[in-house]
């Protein structure tokens, strides 16, 4: 496989019983791209989703991060690979600070290294600089010291997709990350994710057009746990299946 | 009793916030030191004051597991029994020493917990806390079964409390109650210190992590199975390092120590004083014994108050006994500085 490729599946299958949730995906995420997977509800995409982080193991195929077969790894070990993650309903550590969620979630991605119980937190300076560069990024350093379950709906969200990116990943998994955020706090996200596609290949599951639309390099298009469609935007915009599928459902 | 997550209070600031790091540490210390310091002063006796840090000590590593873990573990009686019986038993029939015993009685309890806590973990919420009770009764039978080495129902009787020796040499008897106490206290405060350092340390923060949302603590990078047996090993060790204790101090080892009604005790002890703070451990182990001894000369069906003193701790006071020595600490400054500003 070339070089360019961070991400890979080959044939994969989900199945629940006699459901096939996923049937023979196979996706390549070429390296540096912003790259979503959209369709209709049960289309398949949450279910590849968790397939690609590790909660769920799939029944066929293979994933390969990086060129390495990572099937069957459990979802921890992939972050230490440099795979991160973010959540559709927003999975906070409520009560601790924003910063101290950030610093938990830089602290992660050394793994077990974390067991050592004879020396205090803020000695791993690197995690807390981590934590202040990305609170930064995320513009939240006013508000570093509240509880995350305190912020915003839309800062909440925010804070989501700052806990992949603590992580120091080279992909980024978004799952749904505007879902049931307001219109005012939406161009917010985009921005965000723009931005991070400068940095990152991120990977992400999105339900809003117009976000995918306008901040995605390749778009797969999903439809009864099968790939419909791939290709930049403009294809699949104009392309008739996706419009039966998908947007003329909507319509 | 259920879930263990609904018995954990809204987390108080010892559990939240490691930011507020090393002065809080040196002040709760301290506040520690001075407890240890005048509880023998205004007891009747420093038999019951050691009785007190003993169970203090227990409660603390039950807090571990509940306060900052969030895991409700019915199985701290294995570890406490179990570290009274192996302490005697190596004492009894190996003749080993002071420190031979106690760090027998650690090891035991931090192996019999990690293979408790491996196994439970596998569960989560209720059928976690129905696992730990599972264990706890088969301890409870394994112990009584085993008569020729516990005394059953006897208990294990005789048991010596060895003086403080290097190679051999005597360096402090321990036979006067008031020096055993001094013992127990020097041992106790090294454990607050080390519990509060293992709170304050990488892993500590992470188990709050686990506590908070384990989920999203697995999402970030962290097997939480790994960090839960170990919360489990390092609470069996310091309960088991009680159970010795306490077995030295009563010369004796009860079957009494490795009933469930143990592990409901400590329970108690940590929940009246107050999950996720460290020193209501101490507040929790002092009411309790305290009670328990006031109470049973008078009254012997005692136990029944102590049910409708939790009931009120649980109902009225979340953050347990320190949460309301905190808030009335509030309540104080506020008034105070309320009073300074209007004239």
């Amino acid at each position: 496989m070339s070089d360019d490729v961070i991400l890979e599946t080959e044939g994969l299958q989900l199945a629940y019983g006699a459901f096939m949730a996923v049937d023979g995906v196979s996706l390549r995420i070429r390296r540096g791209t912003i790259h979503a997977v959209i369709g209709p509800n049960g289309a398949g995409k949450t279910s590849t989703f968790h397939c690609l982080t590790g909660e769920r193991r799939p029944t066929g195929g293979r994933v390969l991060f990086e060129g390495r077969e990572v099937t069957r790894k459990p979802a921890n070990a992939r972050v230490g690979l440099g795979m991160a993650r973010s959540f559709q309903l927003t999975s906070l550590f409520q009560n601790l600070s924003v910063r101290e969620n950030l610093r938990v979630a830089a602290q992660g991605r050394d793994g077990a290294r974390a067991l050592t119980f004879w020396r205090p937190a803020e000695s791993r300076r690197e995690h807390l600089a981590v934590a202040d560069e990305i609170l930064e990024r995320l513009a939240l350093t006013a508000r570093a010291d509240t509880a995350a379950g305190d912020l915003s709906h839309g800062q909440q969200r925010v804070l989501e997709v700052g806990m992949a990116l603590a992580a120091r990943p080279r992909l980024l998994l978004l799952d749904e990350p505007t879902s049931g955020m307001g219109v005012d706090d939406i161009p917010v996200m985009t921005r965000l994710i723009g931005e991070l596609g400068r940095e990152y290949t991120v990977m992400l599951i999105e339900h809003n057009m117009s976000i995918v639309m306008s901040i995605s390099d390749t778009i797969t298009v999903m439809h009864q746990g099968k790939v419909l469609v791939e290709g930049p935007p403009e294809v699949v915009r104009a392309d008739a299946r996706v419009r039966s599928a998908y947007l003329g459902e909507a319509a | 009793m259920a879930d263990a997550r609904s018995m954990t209070p809204a987390p108080a600031a010892a559990a939240t916030a490691p930011a507020a790091g090393p002065s809080l540490l040196r002040g709760i210390t301290l506040l520690t030191v001075a407890a240890v310091i005048v509880l023998p002063l205004v007891l009747p006796s420093t038999t019951l004051a050691a009785e007190i840090l003993i169970f203090a000590m227990a409660a603390l590593a039950c807090n571990l597991l509940l306060g900052y873990t969030g895991l409700l573990s019915f199985g701290q009686g294995i570890f406490f029994g179990g570290g009274a019986y192996v302490a005697s038993l190596l004492m009894i029939h190996l003749g080993a020493g002071l420190f031979t015993a106690l760090v027998g009685a650690m090891v035991f309890g931090a192996a019999v917990a990690a293979v408790v806590g491996a196994l439970a973990i596998r569960r989560t919420g209720i059928y976690f806390v129905m696992l730990t009770l599972a264990f706890s009764q088969m301890a409870y039978f394994v112990a009584y079964t085993l008569s020729d080495w516990t005394g059953g129902d006897n208990g294990l009787l005789d048991v010596p409390r060895p003086p403080v020796a290097i190679a051999g040499a005597t360096l402090v008897d321990l036979s006067d109650p008031a020096v055993y106490y001094a013992f127990v206290a020097v041992l106790f405060v090294a454990v607050f210190v080390a519990a509060r350092r293992i709170i304050h340390s990488p892993f500590g923060s992470t188990l709050v992590a686990i506590r908070e949302n384990e989920g999203r603590a697995a999402a970030l990078g962290y097997d939480t199975r790994q960090f839960k047996i170990l919360a489990f090993s390092l609470s069996g060790a310091i309960t088991g390092l009680a159970g010795a204790l306490y077995a030295m101090l009563l010369n004796f080892a009860p079957l009494s120590n490795i009933e469930l009604v143990m592990s409901e005790h400590i329970l108690i002890m940590t929940i009246i004083g107050g999950t996720g703070s460290l020193f209501g451990s101490i507040l929790g182990a002092a009411g309790i014994v305290l009670l328990g001894d006031l109470l049973s000369a008078v009254w012997p069906r005692w136990m029944m108050l102590l049910g409708i003193v939790l009931i009120g701790v649980v109902i009225f006071m979340r953050g347990g006994l320190w949460g309301g020595v905190e808030s009335l600490y509030d309540t104080i400054r506020a008034r105070r500085a309320h009073r300074r500003t209007a004239p």
